[in-house]
């Protein structure tokens, strides 16, 4: 549903005719970054910097240039930089490791090369040119990744931790570097979304899927009333967008950080709930499985998965990432970024089944959710 | 249920027999009212509030002194009015007059109506509304003003109401009518109340500012009744079910009731009590507002009630076959947990959510919406009542003790340190007890020589026996 306040199109000109870049801009964040600033702005120059060109399905529009480059060489980017002379830099380049990974420390060097080398370069080389805003893609887990305590309506100031899972960590000594560097020169800020989902999301929707045909519906772990946020790719973009308006106009947000959600929390449980239901699935029963039992389990598999070197999804982490509550208040993002959520939750939650749906080759069955259920006469 | 009925219910119900003892036995009203200071029409005009009303007469004498007889006297006069707005006997040209003019009546000394039908419950309220107006004018100016202009609005809202269902159909079609409607019924009374709360300086002034809130208060209660009475507004003919949201389930309205569109009703209720849902947020606001113990338990109360009564009908078929009712346990246990303070009602309200949001199903068309709403709900409540603060995470950052923290270990320290002293002084007193032991055993001509040497000679016992050559 879109709201009417944001659809219409505020500040016209703000950023037009400005060069705009950026970071991973073909990934699910940027691309999403990319479709709105074109939409926002059609005069602004938009360039995407990422790894790899982007694939055939993707096609950027034509007016958008593309550079490739690696963000943990830094002469490249310092060479890329020079070319471009963005005046706004939007950094979404980033690792998230895989869900085996999360709670290990194995691909700690490689994580912490991208998230914060990496971003230490871009940095850099923006303030050699010039750039006169950079928005830097953080994360909830900067705070959240201390798996020791629970998060109910946090705000900005709870503190970055330092010692949690290794993409919390490298999320927050890269937001940290970001924030410090604000200047009057070039005005930083940083956003923090918490878990993504919409249309072109490769992680989670997939792994909630796929619990369908592995028969793992019907358990729930802990009571299941723990809430998260969830924020759609939409909004996030949107976040972006509105922060680079704002350091390039009144600057409030220089040197802040913003937690980015979709400003419904929800228990996990039915969010998954809600997704299953539109492949057509409801489990036929619940199982609850308490905490302590999953967590004893989750000890076992890691040992079994210790001996033997396989990978595992069901791990101690993953337990209290299932019976976690995280979910931040919203307050500070929309009285400064006047940011609010354009893409709400039931929406959402039904592009990005449909678009996988598409992806997959599955056609969605007639569920209760389609607008108009059928009121049967006998 | 009589009291055999009662007896067997509670022998299988301790729980609630528990919440009904705790009500009986604990509450103390914050205010009791002082009969023997009261003249006749006072008298009078409780007895006519004890008539008229089941649930509000006990809140309403609980308030207090200062609001006592104005919030009394406002829904003896609300009253009236709907008393005349029920009764179908009385023809349009009379009603629409009457109900429209009704303010005017309050400051006719004297003035009664006799016009309504035998069979109408409260008849003789009208018959006898003499004494309310004499009580009316005995209140402070501002109260006066205040009710007189509720009962203005509240009388031409419900004549125009009149005259629609007289001309055209006046039965609710869209959400925004259905808000209307309620608000005309029940909003226009929380707008009296706040004003009436303000001006004694029992609730914060910004109420007034915000009147969505009071808004909220009055709708909420509303729904949920129109929503639980479902049944029996459907028998005596009445619909009060928005078509907006009962068509998009069933056909007709009927439909609802019959066996084979179970799931369709079911879902429709759900859709229902969303829309009720909605409000609580704001409930909880406006009751943050007020500052008077007396006032927020007659505010409370009604709050708690409803959404209690919301989860009872969630998702509950009973609903549609018969009136349902939540347990007089359970009510006492509400009105328990709604007496005290906001702190306590917030976590009533949680729990109550949570067994919402524990029958929801995926099967039904509003499960995100639900779910959502019920998070908000306790998001909002986590708003008003952390249970973790930021200052606290920052100092488990650094690894400082939190204020409570250093509290309790100075307190442990302290219950140490009594405990030494306690054990310190038992040795003493052993000690001395022993020291008297001995010196009473050497006056009375203990050998402590002798048992010294034995015991140096190793023989830590008496020898065993006495033997023969000893004798």
């Amino acid at each position: 549903m879109l709201h009417p306040s944001t659809a219409v199109m505020p500040n016209c000109g703000i950023m037009d005719s400005k060069k705009v870049l950026v970071t991973r801009g073909t990934g699910f964040v940027g691309s999403a970054i990319v479709r709105r600033l074109a939409e926002k702005y059609p005069n602004c120059l938009i360039t995407v910097v990422d790894l790899n060109p982007p694939r055939p399905q993707q096609d950027l529009q034509e007016r958008v240039q593309f550079v490739q480059v690696d963000v943990t060489d830094a002469d490249k980017v310092d060479e890329a930089m020079d070319l471009i002379k963005p005046d706004i830099v939007l950094h979404t380049a980033g690792i998230i490791p895989p869900l085996a990974d999360r709670f290990r420390r194995r691909l700690e060097e490689v994580v912490w090369a991208v998230n914060v080398k990496g971003t230490e370069n871009v940095l850099t080389a923006a303030q050699k040119v010039g750039a006169r805003a950079f928005v830097y893609t953080s994360s909830c887990c900067v705070t959240t990744d201390d798996m020791r305590f629970q998060y109910a309506n946090i705000s900005e100031e709870w503190p970055r931790t330092s010692t949690s899972l290794i993409y919390g960590e490298s999320k927050a000594a890269a937001e940290t570097l970001v924030l410090r560097a604000s200047n009057d020169h070039t005005a930083t800020c940083s956003l923090r979304p918490s878990v993504l989902f919409g249309p072109g999301d490769c992680q989670l929707l997939p792994s909630i899927h796929a619990c369908i045909a592995k028969k793992e519906t019907p358990f729930v772990i802990g009571d299941g009333f723990n809430l998260w946020d969830v924020t759609h790719v939409d909004n996030v973009a949107d976040a972006h967008v509105l922060a680079a308006e704002n350091l390039t106009t009144s600057q409030t947000a220089a040197g802040e950080a913003f937690f980015v959600q979709n400003e419904e929390p929800i228990t996990f449980r039915d969010f998954c709930l809600a997704i299953w239901a539109h492949f057509g699935h409801v489990p036929p029963w619940e199982i609850h499985v308490p905490k302590r039992l999953a967590y004893f389990a989750g000890l076992i598999c890691e040992l079994a998965t210790w001996a033997t070197g396989s990978s595992t999804t069901l791990s101690r982490g993953s337990v209290q990432d299932a019976c976690a509550v995280r979910y931040a208040s919203g307050e500070k993002a929309k009285s400064i970024l006047k940011y609010q959520p354009r893409v709400d939750l039931k929406t959402g939650i039904r592009l990005s089944c449909e678009e996988y749906a598409d992806r997959i080759g599955v056609k969605l069955p007639r569920t209760p959710f389609t607008p108009k259920p059928q009121a049967r006469r006998l | 249920m009589g009291f055999i009925g009662n007896a067997i219910y509670f022998a299988f119900h301790p729980t609630q027999l528990r919440s009904v003892i705790q009500w009986k036995v604990w509450h103390n009203p914050p205010h009791e009212r002082n009969e023997k200071n009261e003249t006749e029409t006072q008298k009078i005009c409780f007895k006519f509030l004890d008539l008229t009303s089941r649930s509000f007469s006990a809140v309403i004498k609980e308030l207090h002194p200062e609001l006592l007889f104005p919030v009394t006297v406002f829904y003896l006069v609300l009253r009236g009015l709907d008393t005349i707005e029920d009764d179908t006997s009385i023809p349009l040209e009379t009603k629409e007059p009457l109900l429209r003019n009704f303010k005017d009546v309050l400051s006719q000394d004297g003035w009664n109506f006799t016009g309504n039908r035998p069979e109408e419950k409260d008849r003789e309220l009208l018959v006898q509304f003499q004494h309310i107006i004499a009580e009316f004018k005995n209140l402070k100016p501002a109260y006066q003003t205040i009710i007189a202009d509720i009962t203005d609005k509240m009388g031409n809202g419900m004549a125009d109401y009149c005259v629609k269902a007289e001309k055209e159909d006046a039965s609710v079609k869209t959400v925004e009518e259905f808000d209307l409607y309620c608000w005309y019924v029940a909003g226009v009374v929380g707008e009296g109340l706040t004003r009436l709360f303000v001006e004694a300086k029992f609730g914060n002034p910004a109420l007034l500012d915000r009147p969505e809130l009071q808004k909220s208060m009055g709708l909420f209660l509303q729904k949920t009744n129109i929503i639980r009475d479902v049944r029996e507004d459907f028998d005596d003919e009445r619909r009060f079910w928005p078509k907006e949201i009962w068509s998009k389930h069933v056909d007709d309205f009927e439909d609802l009731f019959k066996p084979e569109c179970k799931e369709a009703a079911l879902n429709c209720n759900s859709e229902m009590i969303l829309n009720a849902l909605e409000h609580v947020e704001e409930c909880l606001f406006y009751l943050a507002g007020l500052r008077e113990q007396s006032v927020f338990n007659f505010c409370a109360i009604p709050q708690s009630m409803a959404i209690a009564t919301l989860d009872l009908c969630f998702r509950n078929y009973d609903m549609f076959q018969r009136n349902i009712k939540i347990t007089k346990g359970d009510a006492c246990q509400l009105m328990v947990e709604s007496t005290q303070n906001l702190n306590v009602l917030c976590e009533t309200f949680r729990r109550v959510t949570r067994s919402i949001h524990k029958k929801n199903t995926p099967k039904d068309p509003n499960f995100l919406k639900i779910s959502v709403v019920c998070g908000k709900i306790e998001k909002f409540i986590e708003t008003i009542f952390p249970t973790q603060r930021a200052e606290d995470a920052q100092r488990r950052m650094k690894g400082e003790l939190s204020h409570e923290q250093v509290e309790k270990q100075k307190a442990e320290a302290e219950s140490k340190s009594d405990l030494f002293f306690l054990m310190a002084i038992m040795a003493v007193i052993v000690l001395i007890i022993a020291g008297v032991m001995f010196v009473t055993a050497w006056f009375l001509g203990a050998r402590f020589d002798l048992a010294w040497k034995e015991i140096r000679s190793g023989n830590f016992r008496p020898s065993a026996a006495i033997t023969h050559q000893d004798l």
